[in-house]
């Protein structure tokens, strides 16, 4: 049995109660924090939480050799935790189905995903958000400073009246590092930053940076992108969230909950 | 004032008259005398005293080419002499024989005008006198030949004038035929480019003794061939040398056959440039016109301890200034001359200005290359210059200690940009960095640059041999599956045509070219025409071609793809070498929707396994650089030199008699050639001359492959077993 755990988004008790007794109830576990980070806690944290040895799989170790995890997984109970969850932005129905082809029982424990908390942290309505997209580092994808593909991908949401949620790209050159202990290598994407890149086509446009989603002390900052691009909105991890037109209710909630300049909204 | 002074005034004087100026190279085998030659003609010139040239060598400038008695890089010098009551200015380019250094002679032949052939009268027409022959004629260079070492037949040989002239014209009569069989390919020249004794486009005489004649002088003096035979035996060479000096001969050859700039750019642009041929530009370059754009094409780059980098090359069109912002091709922005100057030998003279038509050297052109175009306006760069041999042999070089790293780097660096043919790849992890060259030589020259020059005691390995893979046919469409299973790439292979690969060895096809150029240079190669439309990136003597038609986010991932493919073919699915000669097909791809996942953590393996097994399934096989091989032997040795070409997996494809020595000529690998030179003068107790030319890449005998490949695997560290696909071999 293979059971793919979300842990959420911010430490050891982000994951919910029925994840909590899966991975207590399993032989064994086996993690990836290179498509995301718990940046709330430890891997040493969450195996004295759970009282489970983790081990800490590098992106050729779930992609290229899955095989140890699948091994373990025909005669074991097998954990696969991932940040969020295992399903949404990090993809990894690839495992799951590797998994079928060996005739290894699946399921699916949900985490709570960045992407809710985009919605339930600024108040835009869930309903309208349109296609998502992650804005990679410069030159990290073989394009121009921002890819055609996340332009053209805002643009259209734009068009159909909708919300885009812009993922920020994490780079982890060294992924069996301490999952929360920012090792050197490491850089994250800032909403700062993020907002810096997609000003140059969108400066007055208003912009949502949502900060440490499912921490105690999340950060959600409303603004032109280009006033966003002078902030400073603390640690890993961000979003950001280029808004349709606001709703009524939706911009309330920015004006309250966000702090967006209220004459900004009137332009909307 | 001085006496050198007053030949930079006089050169100054006469850079301006482009009819009278004469750009030539001398250019010969190893051994055959041209640094020799050169020396008389500075001596003739007032350059250097009477009595040294001969043994000064003053145009072998580095204290290694002293030693070895060798020419290692070309060299130049400008130097003035009056023929028919006019004094003429001549550039003069004194380029190495040995074959390990052939880049630096293609590259002097760009610059010049006129090839000054030397041949050993004794030895004749050799392996690389037909190769500097090509070289020249190639860059629209026109021959003139010089027999040397004359004395030899007269005081070794003992030959009388019959058996003396008879020997002269079979020289004179092979290197006419080399020069008929090229000229027959180029529709450009009409002329007779061959040789002659009653033109005057052939001299005679010995370096050595400062003494030349042609049928001009020899009418002009009256000096027969008996006389040279008499005065020559009773030992009055000084006498011959003051009758006819060598130096006065040559010159007015120079000064009488050798196009002026203002007759030979008009045929040479069209030849080394592809340009507008209607624009201004182009009838700057025709008309050597000084006042017209700046055009400077630089054929050598070298440091000077107290000037930094000069580089030198031929101004083609314009006047190159102090203070001027040139362009340099492949390179943004622009660089400043700092100073203008002429060689005069060894040293450098700056002067005021340098104008069409002459060869200059400059500094302040901090991004150029041999090889770079450098001008005023932005323009189409020169042809690329071609190097006609390939790096075969690779040495490591590290540091002795860990101080001198930074400047190790620097210095391989500035190698790698002084002499194209050499590769470099430094390797900051290990510390160990690899030197590509021609040859052992070559590799052991730029060693000891290191160490001398620089004063960096370094350790090298032993040299290895740079091998090539190659598909023996077209493959099947192949799959390339990103780790994560979202994105998959389809790919086909086939081996290039031969044509079109040597065009791409050439020059006559890159990505730096326009588009449409490269399209119409690609079909005239023989590529079909869609093909050609499709180009998507040249990686060595590769080309994909995209045939896939609107697939969205592919234009953002193509450099991606293009990352997969070249880690690819750098390092071939067999044992990690270089892959040559393969036209690859993209033929469909599946993306996915956010680039994160497909980054190039997805796409470059992706891509990477496609190419592999789209190799694989086109039978790749190993491919060993060779050479051939020319033993001159008493005929005595001859069974123990033909043995030692045998006994290198070699092959003996002729033995014949020539000039009461014994010639064996064979082919054998490169790799089997390593300690040749010791092997064969232990075989044939020290009395065989010998001669190596790389002559490409070849495929390894089936029984050898896997063999080859399980070595060269474990001497890179690599898994010791082949992909199960590989069941050909």
């Amino acid at each position: 049995m293979l059971t793919f755990i979300g842990l959420g988004l911010y430490d050891e008790r982000s994951i919910t109660v029925e994840g909590r007794e899966a991975l207590a109830g399993a032989d064994r576990a086996f993690a990836e924090f290179y498509t995301s980070r718990l940046v709330g806690t430890t891997v040493e944290a969450l195996e004295s939480f759970h009282d489970i040895g983790i081990d800490v799989r590098d992106r050729a170790g779930v992609e290229r050799d899955p095989a140890p995890i699948l091994d373990a997984a025909e005669d074991e109970d097998v954990a696969f935790l991932t940040a969020g969850d295992t399903m949404i932005s990090t993809t990894h129905v690839d495992l799951r189905l590797r998994a079928h082809e060996r005739g290894i029982e699946t399921r699916v424990i949900h985490g709570v995903s960045a992407q809710s908390a985009a919605a339930g942290l600024t108040g835009l309505q869930n309903y309208r958000f349109g296609k998502a997209t992650t804005l990679p580092f410069p030159g990290a994808h073989g394009g121009g400073d921002v890819p055609d593909s996340v332009i053209e991908t805002i643009e259209a949401n734009r068009e159909r009246d909708l919300h885009t949620l812009v993922y920020l790209d994490i780079k982890v050159d060294d992924p069996t590092a301490d999952a929360a202990g920012l090792g050197e290598d490491e850089r994250y994407m800032t909403g700062d930053y993020a907002a810096g890149l997609l000003a140059e086509h969108w400066a007055d446009e208003l912009g949502v940076v949502v900060a440490r989603a499912g921490s105690p002390e999340p950060v959600v900052a409303a603004d032109r992108l280009s006033e966003l691009a002078d902030r400073e909105f603390g640690g890993p991890l961000h979003l950001l969230v280029v808004p349709a037109a606001p709703h009524h209710l939706e911009a309330e909630a920015l004006e309250e909950l966000a702090g967006a300049p209220t004459a900004l909204l009137d332009e909307n | 004032m001085g006496r050198r002074k007053k030949i930079v005034q006089e050169c100054e004087r006469l850079m301006d008259t482009p009819e009278n100026i004469r750009n030539i190279a001398i250019a010969a085998h190893v051994d055959h005398g041209k640094t020799t030659l050169s020396d008389n003609l500075l001596a003739g010139a007032g350059m250097i005293s009477e009595g040294t040239a001969g043994e000064q060598l003053a145009m072998d400038t580095k204290e290694d080419e002293q030693e070895r008695g060798i020419t290692i890089d070309a060299a130049n010098v400008s130097m003035t002499h009056e023929y028919e009551d006019t004094n003429h200015l001549i550039n003069l380019i004194d380029t190495p024989g040995h074959v390990d250094f052939g880049g630096d002679v293609t590259r002097a032949m760009r610059a010049v005008d006129g090839a000054l052939v030397v041949v050993d009268a004794v030895e004749g027409a050799m392996p690389q006198t037909e190769t500097v022959l090509r070289q020249a004629l190639r860059e629209g260079v026109k021959p003139t030949l010089f027999i040397n070492k004359v004395d030899r037949l007269i005081s070794e040989l003992q030959e009388g004038e019959e058996e003396m002239q008879e020997r002269l014209l079979g020289v004179i009569s092979d290197v006419n035929e080399l020069i008929r069989g090229m000229i027959e390919e180029m529709d450009d020249i009409d002329d007779d480019w061959t040789v002659s004794v009653e033109e005057g486009t052939v001299g005679f005489g010995s370096a050595l003794y400062k003494w030349g004649v042609s049928m001009p002088s020899m009418q002009r003096t009256g000096i027969s061939f008996q006389d040279i035979i008499d005065l020559e035996r009773n030992d009055k060479r000084d006498e011959l040398h003051e009758r006819s000096p060598l130096s006065d001969v040559v010159l007015d050859m120079v000064c009488e056959h050798f196009p002026n700039p203002v007759d030979a750019q008009p045929r040479r642009v069209p030849r080394i440039w592809r340009g507008d041929a209607e624009s201004e530009l182009a009838e700057d370059m025709r008309l050597v016109n000084e006042d017209g754009e700046v055009v400077f094409m630089v054929t050598d780059i070298s440091m000077d301890p107290h000037a930094g980098e000069i580089a030198t090359g031929r101004v083609f069109s314009g006047t190159l200034e102090k203070g001027q912002d040139l362009y340099v091709s492949g390179t943004a922005g622009q660089n400043r001359i700092q100073s203008v100057g002429l060689f005069m030998g060894s040293e450098r003279e700056e002067v005021d200005r340098v104008p069409a038509g002459n060869i200059a050297s400059v500094t302040g052109l901090r991004d150029a290359i041999a090889g770079s175009t450098v001008s005023s306006v932005e323009m189409t760069p020169f042809e690329s210059i071609e190097h006609i041999s390939e790096p075969v042999i690779t040495k490591s070089v590290e540091a002795q200690t860990m101080d001198d790293l930074p400047k190790l780097i620097e210095t391989l660096q500035q190698v790698a940009k002084e002499d194209p043919t050499i590769q470099i790849e430094i390797n900051e992890d290990t510390g160990e960095h690899l030197i590509s060259g021609q040859g052992e030589l070559h590799l052991e020259v730029i060693t000891q640059r290191i160490e001398k020059d620089q004063g960096i005691p370094v350790n090298t390995g032993e040299p290895i041999v740079v091998y090539r893979e190659q598909p023996q046919e077209e493959s099947r469409e192949v799959e390339g599956v990103s780790p994560n299973r979202h994105n998959k790439f389809y790919i086909s292979i086939h081996p290039m045509d031969q044509e079109i690969v040597e065009a791409i060895q050439r020059g006559e096809v890159s990505m730096d070219m326009p588009e449409l150029e490269r399209r119409e240079a690609l079909q005239e190669a023989g590529m079909d025409k869609d093909t050609s439309q499709n180009v998507e990136t040249i990686h060595g003597t590769n080309i994909l071609i995209d045939d896939t038609k609107g697939i969205q986010h592919l234009n953002e991932t193509m450099e991606l793809v293009v990352e997969g493919l070249s880690e690819a073919l750098d390092d071939g699915p067999l044992a990690a070498e270089p892959v040559q000669g393969t036209l690859l097909r993209l033929h469909d791809a599946r993306l996915h929707e956010d680039t994160i996942h497909r980054g190039p953590a997805q796409v470059i393996p992706a891509v990477r396994e496609a190419v592999h097994h789209a190799l694989i399934d086109g039978e790749i096989r190993l491919l060993e650089p060779i050479q051939n091989v020319r033993i001159d032997v008493p005929s005595e040795h001859m069974g123990a030199a033909s043995g030692e070409i045998q006994g290198r997996r070699g092959r003996v494809d002729d033995m014949y008699q020539e000039g009461g020595l014994m010639v064996v000529e064979g082919v054998a690998p490169v790799g089997e050639m390593i300690g040749f030179s010791s092997d064969i003068r232990s075989a044939t107790e020290g009395r065989a001359s010998w001669n190596t030319e790389n002559a490409g890449f070849r495929v390894m005998a089936d029984n050898l492959q896997r063999e080859k490949i399980m070595e060269i695997r474990e001497r890179k560290g690599m898994k010791l077993e082949l992909p199960e696909s590989i069941d050909y071999l």
